[in-house]
């Protein structure tokens, strides 16, 4: 790879971490430590569980 | 500009006209040889440069204006994400993430199917439409309708209109809502199985995403919890398997067994929406969605691509004679209003203020980022439908009418389609039909109607003329095939899910117990009664002697319709009663003609004489055929013929009924603005109060110097009590 399209690389592995939300739970704990500095965090496979599970009581609609 | 802080633009300097012009120049020239051009081949390049052009400036200007001048939006005013982040369903998130998710929402079928149907009246009126109807009605909708929400704390549109206009138009509202989730689920699981049935390859192949997406749930609940994006690789790379393994399967003794006519394959996507509304959304539904997102962005993707490198030809007519005699096959009825009824969604879709006013609004960092993820996402979906109007069009239009007619009107046979084919006025041989079909290795491709096929076909031309040659070319119709049954079906679940958490909550204010979400009486109910409510209407549909898709998409598309002039309504009333009178015709001046081109479809579809538009004519004609004991075609049998007199009876009172659904709102806020303007009554708006913003991020895609320094003042280490407590939109 060279190095000028390796940063586009980044990004858009970026882009496409956040889209799908698989940074979710870095996002987590950065608000944790932000607004509730001290509290005890979930472990991972909780907090996914967790996020998946709060799907369930509120679906999205997809349009056409 | 009173109240509100506009951006410093920059100067308009010499080379930024000069750009803008050459935008400008460069657009009209392609809209000229696309309007003037007669008698000779046009290539699609023109359609892409001229709706290209003129999104540019709309987006530049347009959407502009309306955001800082109408709406006055307020970056030093704090966004319900940045006030109430609760790292769950509020939470501000980086704007270009946004409009990825937001796109993925509003965009699915219906920008690749309208446009294909509506290619029968040729590519001008439907182009034009999806242009112009993006730029001043649609995206305007998606934008304003996300913006009140926004500033309402992200409230749906059915709670918007009970505040803004009142309970009559509130209620009627949110019974349209339901009513259109119905018409509009039954539309496109249609779509589905016209498109599977008899196909054998691409009923494996969509059967297979069953097993796969359960797998990946598996994987991504026990295996690797989070890791959403290697599992979704992994789910694609089985999807292509299975999709390749369709052709084997198409050649072997287990072909049998995947050939479904369109009754079983009614039954089954009937079992599937259920099990899929009470199944836990970790199961099936979200891997679904992951799947569905990255294959809808790809091919997406892929297809601008295939476009842009093969510059079709289009053989399509500019306009063609059933756009004067309203007699075409695909769908019955003139120009106005129709083509603008059957394009709903990429030009205006009335769906997507659901969206706009559901999760999107409680995620949105900066006010002023409503143009990009409002205005911006729809105008590409505006860009997707245009190029299914580029890949409908590419095909030889004798293909195109065999292929989209009623089996009513061209038969089962090779012989009799073209013999059809040719009354209609075009020319193709039983010979180049059987070639067609054998291309892309599908039994027949004749009267494959509701637009996925006619697309698969198009978009298997372009993608092969890039990758694979012909070679390839069954492998890409049925790739097409399977993405767009893949992300019907997510539509479909995901509605039948929204429709019965609906339906719990209304049912909820009578009986308690209903809107407990756990309460699994309740869930197996309401998912049964939503489930049947659209299974009925594909019943019907799949049964059609006259045709499924020629009759009920008409329906859907003044459904979509009709849910738009709610929210333009809403839209204006909040306009007038916030005393912005003066531009209330951004959001009224769309609804006036949304209303008219409504309205006149019902009352064609409700009072024509002609026994192909309205629906009353034809249950008369075949009312009277019933009592006299005679078989008119296109029914075969008395049974036929009773069956559809009962269908024409429950569309002419659909049709009715959503005439006086939109009737009812309108005036019910015409009430309001009366009373507004006339000062019988203070306005009292439902707005949250203003709070100041700490946070700073880009307006548009690109940061401009501005946000630039904004930014880095931002990251700097902050004294210890100050409240700015959030990092920069980059993240």
């Amino acid at each position: 790879m060279t190095p000028r399209l390796r940063p586009a690389v980044g990004r858009a592995l970026w882009y496409l971490r956040e889209v799908m939300g698989e940074n979710a739970y870095e996002h987590y704990l950065e608000h944790q430590r932000r607004r509730h500095p001290g509290e005890p965090v979930l472990p991972r496979a909780e907090f996914e569980r967790r996020r998946m599970d709060e799907l369930d009581a509120q679906p999205r609609a997809r349009c056409c | 500009m009173t109240t509100t802080a506009t951006p410093s633009t920059g100067r308009w300097t010499p080379r930024r006209i000069a750009v803008w012009a050459a935008v400008a120049v460069v657009g009209a020239i392609a809209w000229g040889i696309i309007a003037l051009a007669r008698g000779e081949s046009i290539n699609a390049a023109w359609l892409i440069v001229a709706a290209l052009c003129s999104y540019a400036i709309a987006y530049r200007f347009y959407a502009r204006f309306i955001a800082y001048r109408v709406l006055g939006v307020d970056d030093r005013r704090a966004t319900p994400a940045e006030r109430l982040d609760n790292d769950q369903d509020f939470q501000p998130t980086d704007r270009r993430v946004l409009y990825g998710h937001h796109f993925a929402a509003i965009a699915g079928a219906g920008p690749l199917v309208g446009p294909v149907l509506a290619a029968q009246m040729g590519y001008l009126p439907g182009t034009l439409w999806i242009v112009f109807g993006v730029i001043f009605a649609g995206a305007v909708q998606d934008m304003v309708i996300l913006f009140f929400s926004m500033r309402r704390d992200g409230k749906s549109l059915g709670q918007m209109a009970r505040e803004e206009i009142g309970p009559l138009g509130g209620a009627a509202a949110l019974l349209a809502v339901f009513a259109i989730m119905i018409i509009l689920l039954a539309v496109l699981a249609l779509v589905v199985v016209n498109a599977l049935a008899e196909s054998p390859w691409g009923t494996f192949s969509l059967a297979m995403t069953i097993p796969i997406a359960l797998f990946m749930g598996f994987y991504l609940r026990v295996l690797r919890p989070g890791r959403v994006l290697e599992t979704t690789a992994i789910g694609v790379g089985l999807l292509l398997v299975a999709i390749v393994l369709g052709g084997v399967i198409d050649h072997s003794s287990l072909a049998e067994a995947f050939t479904l006519s369109p009754r079983t394959l009614v039954v089954c996507l009937v079992v599937y929406g259920f099990a899929a509304s009470v199944l836990p959304v970790w199961m099936l539904l979200a891997p679904r969605d992951y799947l569905s997102t990255f294959m809808k962005v790809g091919t997406i993707g892929l297809l601008a691509v295939g476009i842009l490198l093969t510059l079709p030809v289009l053989e399509n007519e500019a306009v063609t004679k059933f756009a004067s005699n309203g007699k075409g096959p695909v769908f019955a009825g003139p120009l106005f209003p129709f083509v603008f009824i059957i394009i709903a969604c990429g030009a205006l879709s009335g769906f997507h203020s659901l969206i706009a006013s559901g999760t999107t609004p409680k995620l949105i960092e900066k006010e002023s980022q409503v143009r990009m993820i409002g205005y911006g996402a729809m105008l590409t979906e505006s860009f997707v439908a245009v190029m299914a109007m580029v890949a409908a069009s590419i095909l030889d239009q004798g293909l195109y009418f065999a292929m989209n007619a009623p089996a009513g009107v061209v038969g089962n046979t090779a012989q009799s389609a073209a013999a059809a084919v040719t009354k209609l006025g075009f020319t193709i041989t039983p010979d180049q039909l059987q070639a067609a079909a054998q291309s892309v290795q599908e039994q027949s491709l004749i009267a494959r109607v509701g637009g996925a096929p006619t697309l698969a076909v198009g978009m298997s031309t372009i993608f092969s003329g890039v990758f694979g040659g012909d070679a390839l070319k069954a492998f890409w119709y049925h790739f097409a095939i399977m993405f767009e049954a893949l992300f019907i079906l997510t539509t479909v679940d995901a509605g039948t899910r929204v429709g019965r958490f609906m339906l719990q909550d209304t049912l909820g204010n009578l009986w308690k117990p209903m809107s407990r979400p756990s309460w699994r009486p309740g869930v197996y109910a309401t998912s049964a009664v939503v489930v049947a409510a659209w299974g009925y209407f594909l019943w019907v549909g799949a049964t059609d002697p006259l045709g499924g898709i020629n009759q009920l998409f008409p329906l859907f598309g003044i459904a979509n319709q009709l849910l738009a002039a709610v929210a333009l309504t809403v839209a204006t009333t909040i306009l007038i009663k916030s005393g912005r009178l003066r531009w209330a015709w951004v959001t009224a001046v769309p609804l006036a003609w949304d209303a008219a081109v409504t309205l006149t479809a019902s009352w064609y579809k409700i009072f024509s004489s002609d026994p192909l538009v309205g629906f009353f004519a034809q249950r008369a004609k075949f009312q009277e055929a019933l009592d006299a004991g005679k078989v008119i075609p296109p029914a075969k049998s008395l049974e036929d013929v009773g069956q559809i007199v009962t269908n024409s009876t429950v569309d002419g009172i659909l049709s009715i009924l959503f005439a006086v659904l939109i009737i009812v709102v309108i005036a019910d806020a015409a009430r309001v603005w009366l009373q507004t303007l006339t000062g019988s009554r203070e306005p009292v708006l439902a707005e949250t109060p203003a709070e100041p913003s700490h946070l700073w991020a880009p307006s548009g895609l690109f940061p401009t110097a501005e946000d630039r320094a904004r930014q880095a003042e931002q990251q700097k280490p902050q004294p210890v009590g100050a409240s700015g407590d959030r990092g920069g939109g980059e993240r």
